[in-house]
């Protein structure tokens, strides 16, 4: 199917939505896609995943906790140096 | 957004020697931002590399300690977070070590996840579906599709999970990513693809 295939465009799709692929390679998937309905769907499930990932890594409820241990500590570690 | 991890920018030198100067002058709201910033994902590096939660959390605390100690030391040659998650992957690998635990970082041999999805002539068997049940005010909504991404990633193996975080998550430059876990940028790239499949995967088996 124009060029590759579609396992050949699951294996680039990582590069392709963080924009490294050289320009005719970026170009062979877009025409590739532009006939196949599964790759384009697995790109956009790779562009979500990508997105759900960024999402699921901001902050933590443990954090205030884990901040009051770490100033303790360095009050602490600084009170036996003193 | 960066089009290369869709991750927020990473501070510029010039943000990180502000952050740097409030942190020398014991500014404790500064050290709370860049605290709240980076300490999630710290620790959920350091599970990786040490295999324990709460291994981890003592590492962790221990490279924030290192951190302030050794703040007015730090120069220009990584970014500020670069510089931090170096200290903490080495004394999470140090940790590891101690206890008889040997951690990898390499990308491994060949992916074979997919390997039923296509024909013989790479072509897909069963054609993927687009995620119509995933829209932003679903995300929003529930925290259920994001902890099946957390636990998703949490199941990695410790480079990809490294990676994933330092990459993804926190949106560090590729070379410091590499030079944080002494990878080159093709492996890098591996991994961090790899990861994506496996994390694609796990929302895919929630949609069906």
């Amino acid at each position: 199917m124009l060029g590759l295939n579609c396992k050949q465009v699951v294996a680039r799709s990582s590069a392709l939505i963080d924009g490294e692929l050289p320009f005719w390679e970026a170009l062979q998937l877009r025409l590739h896609m532009a006939v196949c309905k599964g790759c384009t769907a697995f790109v956009h499930q790779m562009r979500v995943t990508r997105s759900l990932t960024l999402a699921a890594g901001q902050g933590s409820p443990d954090d205030d906790a884990a901040l009051a241990a770490v100033l303790a500590r360095l009050a602490s570690e600084g009170r036996d140096a003193g | 957004m960066d089009p290369r991890g869709g991750c927020t920018r990473v501070p510029g030198i010039g943000s990180d020697w502000e952050q740097v100067r409030a942190l020398i002058a014991g500014d404790r709201a500064a050290f709370a931002q860049l605290f709240r910033q980076h300490n999630a994902a710290m620790v959920r590096v350091a599970t990786g590399i040490t295999g324990s939660r709460a291994v981890a959390e003592e590492v962790t605390q221990d490279a924030w300690v290192a951190v302030l100690k050794h703040i007015a030391g730090f120069e220009e040659r990584s970014s500020l977070a670069g510089w931090i998650f170096t200290i903490l992957v080495n004394r999470a690998r140090s940790r590891a070590r101690v206890e008889g635990r040997s951690v990898s970082f390499d990308a491994g041999g060949e992916d074979n996840s997919l390997a039923a999805a296509f024909d013989g002539r790479g072509h897909w068997k069963d054609t993927p579906a687009l995620w119509e049940e995933i829209t932003p005010d679903r995300i929003v909504a529930g925290r259920r599709m994001l902890d099946v991404v957390t636990a998703a990633i949490e199941a990695l193996p410790p480079g990809q999970r490294a990676v994933m975080v330092l990459r993804g998550q926190q949106g560090l430059e590729a070379e410091e990513v590499c030079a944080i876990l002494g990878i080159n940028e093709g492996n890098m790239r591996v991994m961090l693809h790899r990861a994506r499949l496996a994390v694609r995967a796990a929302i895919d088996r929630l949609e069906r």
